[in-house]
């Protein structure tokens, strides 16, 4: 009988212990932001979708070489009086891509980078696993539709 | 009452599980009777993938084994393919190895803890507060290496980027701030009284048991084995450290819990000798771009569910010709029908909880 009160005792006074912490923590600020009415900001290194500067590109095919999905794939042309390779065709698969960022990482030239994209969503199937990396909006179809009252 | 045998399925999925889980149950009313785990709905054929794939490429899919301490394995497959090929990562990179992979112990630590209490009844409070200590540790990560999860970081022969101005200065505010919160916690969950009444006695592992099934990691300590490959067989640079290993006595869910608990203090003091001991250097080895691994290597590393093992076989190849992961999930699941006998279903979720698998390791 005396042990059943002691543990009554005992278990509202740790009901109140655990009440305390809760309270404490009822006075802090939240540590959640207001998405999608707020948008975090992506650190320096975060690892988007795969962009690419056409421009710096010297077709060496190191990235799709280096990719553990095969989520790459680049058509490199010879100019034949040249002999100088340049940029054909350069396709990406953003549903294959696992965002290890090796591709970034062996780029000669830094002309592959993985952009700051988040929100990969996209509205109908397809929309991800073509994507010609040589326009300059090719990511345009996966802005989300605009919210109301979303700060900027 | 007439004994009633009657069979049902929990799961395949659970909330309880970090992933897909299939236990056949045979009750009686609401006793278990006995309980099969039936693994494989999470199979991915990452072994056989691995064949495909160069060292530096099945980095990334380690991160997928166990995603809960992506950092773990990242190191301990970096360590085996060093070993194989003979390489050893420089002592800043050593160092920066051992301040990420206890960072991402205590992460995987805080979930577990949080959701195993959450499987006892405390809905959400514990594991908020536990996810909210453990985004700290992932916008460290998200500063160190660019991503939250899947993290890629550690490379064969170091690691893929130096610390960041500014990232040591938040990971020291972090184990001030995690001091803190764990003694929170101990008035929280520690202290509650229906906590320690719902966890204690509940699935006891004895030692003989533990060791003959291959249960590792907390779960072997908490029955009382001081078994850890940091102290026992250290790697990296593990043995300049000074921390304790903390061992239970009964080997209850209860103690499975404590050990954890304790466990994340001792990391946080790892992490402050490594941080204030860190050498300056580079962060990389100088390595060949193409890695031709030749012979075999087994190399082991204590992750947070227990002991990770990479066996690695390779022919002279770019490919290796063979890989086996030793995940410690599936040894600590192995045991889960001996420990649920004649308790209730109830208790078997606080012992599912206590083990603190993953699924992904478990099916690779």
């Amino acid at each position: 009988m005396l042990s059943k009160i002691n543990d009554i005792v005992a278990g509202f006074i740790s009901i109140l212990k655990g009440l305390a912490v809760t309270g404490k923590n009822m006075l802090k600020k939240p540590v959640t932001i207001q998405y999608p009415f707020e948008k975090p900001v992506m650190t320096e290194k975060f690892r988007g979708l795969v962009d690419l500067y056409p421009e710096k590109c010297i077709a060496c095919s190191q990235c799709v070489k280096i990719c553990p999905t095969a989520a790459l794939d680049l058509t490199a042309t010879t100019n034949p009086e040249t002999k100088k390779r340049f940029l054909g065709a350069f396709s990406y698969n953003g549903e294959l891509c696992c965002f290890c960022g090796l591709c970034q990482e062996v780029c000669p030239t830094a002309a592959m980078y993985l952009n700051k994209c988040y929100e990969v969503a996209y509205y109908k199937h397809g929309d991800l696993t073509k994507i010609d990396l040589l326009k300059a909006d090719k990511y345009q179809h996966l802005t989300p539709p605009k919210v109301k009252g979303l700060k900027k | 009452m007439e004994l009633q045998e009657l069979i049902i399925n929990m799961g395949p999925q659970h909330p309880s599980t970090h992933g897909v889980l299939y236990l056949q149950l045979k009750l009686n009313g609401e006793v278990v009777l006995d309980c099969q785990p039936h693994i494989g709905y999470l199979h991915r054929s990452i072994e056989k993938i691995a064949e495909n794939r160069s060292l530096t490429q099945f980095i990334a899919f380690t991160d997928r084994l166990d995603y809960m301490a992506s950092m773990n394995n990242n190191l301990g497959f970096c360590l085996a393919a060093e070993k194989l090929l003979g390489i050893t990562a420089p002592p800043r990179a050593q160092y920066i190895r051992v301040i990420v992979a206890e960072l991402n112990r205590i992460a995987s630590h805080l979930l577990a803890i949080s959701t195993f209490a959450q499987d006892l009844g405390a809905y959400a409070t514990p594991l908020f507060y536990a996810l909210r200590d453990r985004e700290k540790i992932l916008q460290i990560f998200d500063q160190l290496c660019g991503q939250r999860l899947t993290y890629n970081y550690l490379r064969v022969g170091g690691v893929s980027g130096d610390i960041p101005v500014g990232v040591d200065l938040l990971i020291k505010d972090f184990i001030s701030y995690e001091r803190r919160m764990l003694a929170e916690y101990q008035d929280l969950l520690t202290g509650n009284i229906i906590f320690c009444v719902r966890s204690k006695k509940i699935g006891i592992l004895p030692k003989e048991l533990a060791i003959n099934y291959g249960v590792t990691g907390t779960s072997l300590r908490a029955s009382g084995v001081k078994w850890d490959l940091r102290k026992d067989e250290p790697y990296l640079a593990y043995d300049k450290f000074d921390f304790n290993i903390p061992t239970g006595q009964n080997g209850d869910s209860f103690d499975r819990y404590y050990v954890r608990m304790v466990e994340m203090e001792e990391s946080l003091k790892i992490i402050e000798q490594a941080l204030g001991a860190l050498p300056e250097g580079d962060p990389v080895a100088k390595v060949n771009k193409v890695f031709r691994p030749t012979g075999e290597t087994y190399m082991r590393t204590e992750n947070p569910r227990g002991e990770l093992g990479f066996y690695i076989v390779g022919d002279g190849n770019p490919f290796p010709y063979r890989l086996k992961v030793r995940s410690p999930s599936f040894s600590n699941l192995s045991v889960i029908s001996h420990l649920v006998k004649g308790l209730n279903i109830s208790d078997l979720v606080c012992v599912l909880g206590s083990l603190d698998i993953v699924m992904g390791e478990i099916d690779r």
